[in-house]
């Protein structure tokens, strides 16, 4: 306590507020650590780290110079970052390297990837205060190679690979149409229409296994259904995904992204790998260029296939009425090429990140059959046998637990970017502007300061008592925070909320004997390391 | 005939969504309390323009630096609405535009006031927590509406954090050498 309050006094005096502030935290978190009494050795490790960082300030506060460079930040050694990436095949376990380091080397950190440096931060108040500090146009990374091909092929950037005023301009116009809860909440029907061909498509796949239950590798299921609920949301078309036969532009689309998506590590090479060396290294440019002309040419069908209906309508002197995609050719706020690029990054965005969460969320309710029954007892309170609807979910509190927990423990961008914007102050760090900044998102959200026995999958700890009740924080935002955020969160949202719903009310959800424990793995996304099998089996 | 009622559509359509962005270019938004209306119309505002009431209600904010900022606002307006229409010197203020991304748009209300403020969706308490000097009485300011009966409402801004990004006067007392 007297550690506390001579801290206290020393920050009022001092200029760096917030790095003080930051080891009052700290020196919280302490006080946690050593009364649980759990997990000696990590405690003690902690604490051995909290202990240098609460006597420094105390010593040097008094001179004015507590700020320290970047070259006192701790972080692994270039050399063995290459070993534990290249050689140990470090890129799938990035979300537990993240932990790994932060364990060692503290809650901010330094690594070097070749030319690259990136300074990691995994505490949840040191990244809240990085996203709270950020001006107009926050950037993410380097998008060099994106944009190298938009500019290639006369595109346009859309909202993931644009920067700057570019950027704010395309996301003014795309937050207005897709942001707003309720004004996303009014796409249920559209999205209900394609659950029901989800729980079509459950009882048919399963009806071809020996047992008639069983439903295998359940994300190939959900990949088909978040391709075709966000084309309905942002193309107002269905695809057909969720048929027998999959219509063969839609096969193309899928087989596009597939590449783009196998091709990840090589692509990111793509990007990394010098313009000169390319002559002699040409596939992972090549991939990337040919995946991303089938991701644009779909777009641009479907773009151009509802710009000449409403051609036509207009022409026959029809009134010209529709959603999303037609809101935006009708008012033209974008150019074509903006729309083409926009819709093609959103279904990029949109597709993997949503069948990944399902999957997760539909595999921790089967291996957790006490739980799945609460969260099925409110859903049956609430709606009977009844289709929810978008303001249904406002009394499934359960439900948005499930989804907020899956994605706590499972978030699918394990890590965020971001690149300062202005020369910042951070956990008693001086960060020089233009400094690549990794969130790790995966770290925060498995920490037992920020969640209570973090490891244990709990949608319940999620549910407020009343309106004033604070359960969330900073240590699980999988959707990002700030003007930079998903765009798509609410989109995503609606299509998890309803189809689990459904789901539930329709079957009981089992593990199947030919899955064990599935773990995650990085690629790019944090996905599912093995196929998870499920059995649906009806309820009555 | 059938050509007539098109054109007046579309011309309708571009009018309003011309009278819509005028609101936005000024604004920054589209009303938030004026949408609801439409809510059912898949999602997309296209009549967005105004049907604002003429009444009006007297606000008082506290500012961040103790000044107070009395202004009289429509009935109907969110209090972002508010903000960006008398372009009330608030730094950062509203950043998502009023689409619950963001939670810069925090206000502190006086208990009494708080109560009459309505329900809070899900959607705002999951931002609000995101919100830097939360407290009881804490609300989004974009998702607060003007009502009669909020007439002569006092509310305070919130501090915001003190600043991660090092401005030039702390830099040249603090920042080391670049590295
Ligand atoms: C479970 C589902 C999803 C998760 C967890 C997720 C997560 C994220 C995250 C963490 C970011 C980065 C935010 C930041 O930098 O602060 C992001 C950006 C983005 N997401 Fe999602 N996302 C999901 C679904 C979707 C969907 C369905 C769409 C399309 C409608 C979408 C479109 C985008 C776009 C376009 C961006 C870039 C936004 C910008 O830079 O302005 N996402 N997403
Ligand atoms: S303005 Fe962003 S949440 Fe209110």
């Amino acid at each position: 306590m007297a550690l506390q309050s001579s801290i206290l006094h020393l920050a009022r005096k001092n200029l760096l507020q917030e790095s003080c502030k930051q080891f009052l935290l700290q020196a919280h978190g302490l006080h946690k650590s050593t009364a649980s009494g759990s997990l000696e050795i990590a405690a003690h490790s902690q604490a051995d780290l909290k202990e240098e960082n609460l006597v420094s300030p105390a010593v040097e506060g008094l001179k004015e110079t507590t700020v320290k460079t970047l070259q006192e930040m701790p972080g692994p050694s270039t050399f063995s970052n290459l070993v534990e990436f290249f050689y140990r095949d470090g890129f799938s376990r990035i979300h537990e390297i993240q932990t790994e380091h932060s364990q060692k080397y503290g809650k901010i950190f330094k690594s070097r990837f070749g030319p690259q440096l990136v300074v990691s931060i995994a505490d949840r108040d040191l990244v809240a205060h990085v996203l709270r500090s950020e001006g107009a146009t926050p950037q993410r990374g380097n998008m060099e190679s994106w944009k190298e091909y938009r500019d290639m092929r006369g595109r346009s950037t859309g909202l993931i690979s644009a920067e700057g005023d570019e950027w704010l301009k395309m996301r003014s116009v795309l937050r207005q149409l897709i942001m707003r809860p309720k004004d996303v909440s009014a796409f249920s029907p559209d999205v209900n229409d394609v659950v029901v061909d989800l729980v079509k498509r459950v009882k048919t796949l399963r009806s071809q296994q020996d047992d008639g239950q069983t439903v295998l590798n359940i994300n190939d299921l959900f990949f088909n259904y978040a391709m075709e609920g966000v084309a309905t949301i942002l193309y107002e078309t269905r695809l057909g995904c969720l048929e027998n036969e999959i219509p063969k532009m839609s096969q193309e689309y899928i087989a596009a992204l597939h590449l783009m998506f196998s091709s990840f590590k090589t692509t990111m090479y793509a990007g990394a790998i010098p313009k000169w060396l390319r002559p002699m290294i040409p596939k992972p440019w090549e991939e990337f260029c040919s995946s991303w002309d089938g991701l644009f040419k779909f777009s641009q069908i479907h773009v151009d296939k509802k710009l000449s209906d409403i051609k036509k309508k207009m022409n026959k002197g029809e009134e010209v009425k529709g959603g999303l995609l037609t809101h935006m050719l009708v008012t033209r706020e974008m150019n074509l090429e903006e729309i083409y690029a926009n819709m093609t990054e959103m279904l990029l965005a949109g597709v993997d990140t949503t069948s990944f969460t399902l999957s997760w969320s539909t595999y921790l309710l089967a291996r957790h059959p006490t739980i799945q029954q609460e969260i099925f007892e409110e859903v049956d309170r609430v709606l009977g046998g009844r289709a929810p609807t978008g303001e249904d979910v406002a009394y499934l509190p359960l439900i948005r637990g499930l989804v907020k927990e899956t994605l706590r423990l499972f978030p699918v961008l394990p890590g965020n970017g971001r690149v300062t914007q202005d020369d910042l102050i951070v956990g008693g760090y001086f960060i020089p502007k233009g400094t690549q900044l990794a969130l790790c998102h995966y770290s925060t959200s498995m920490d037992e300061e920020n969640f209570l026995r973090p490891g244990e999958f709990r949608p319940d700890r999620w549910i407020r008592k009343d309106a004033s009740d604070r359960v969330d924080n900073f240590g699980s935002i999988p959707f990002g925070y700030g003007i930079r955020s998903c765009i798509g969160r609410r989109i995503a949202e609606l299509e998890m909320h309803l189809a689990l719903t459904q789901l539930l009310q329709k079957f009981h959800i089992e593990v199947s004997s030919q899955t064990t424990d599935v773990h995650a793995k990085t690629h790019g996304l944090l996905c599912p390391g093995a196929p998870i099998n499920l059995r649906f089996v009806d309820r009555k | 005939m059938s050509a007539c009622i098109l054109r007046v559509f579309l011309q309708r359509a571009a009018v309003m969504r011309k009278a819509a962005q005028q609101t936005f270019s000024q604004t920054r938004m589209f009303p938030q309390c004026v949408t609801e209306i439409n809510t059912h119309s898949r999602g997309i505002n296209t009549f967005t323009s105004s049907l604002r009431a003429e009444e009006k209600v007297a606000i008082h904010f506290l500012n961040r630096d103790g000044k107070r900022i009395s202004v009289k606002a429509s009935i109907g307006d969110s209090l972002l609405d508010v903000v960006v229409n008398h372009d009330l010197d608030i730094d950062g203020f509203g950043a998502c535009e009023g689409t619950l991304a963001c939670s810069t748009c925090h206000l502190i209300f006086e208990e009494a006031v708080y109560k009459k403020l309505g329900p809070v969706s899900d959607e705002e308490m999951d931002m609000l927590d995101l919100a830097y000097g939360l407290t009881d009485t804490s609300r989004l300011g974009c998702q607060v509406c003007l009502r009669k009966e909020l007439d002569g409402m006092i509310l305070r801004v919130p501090d915001v954090i003190s600043d991660a990004r090092v401005d030039s006067e702390k830099e040249s007392s603090t920042a080391p050498p670049k590295v």
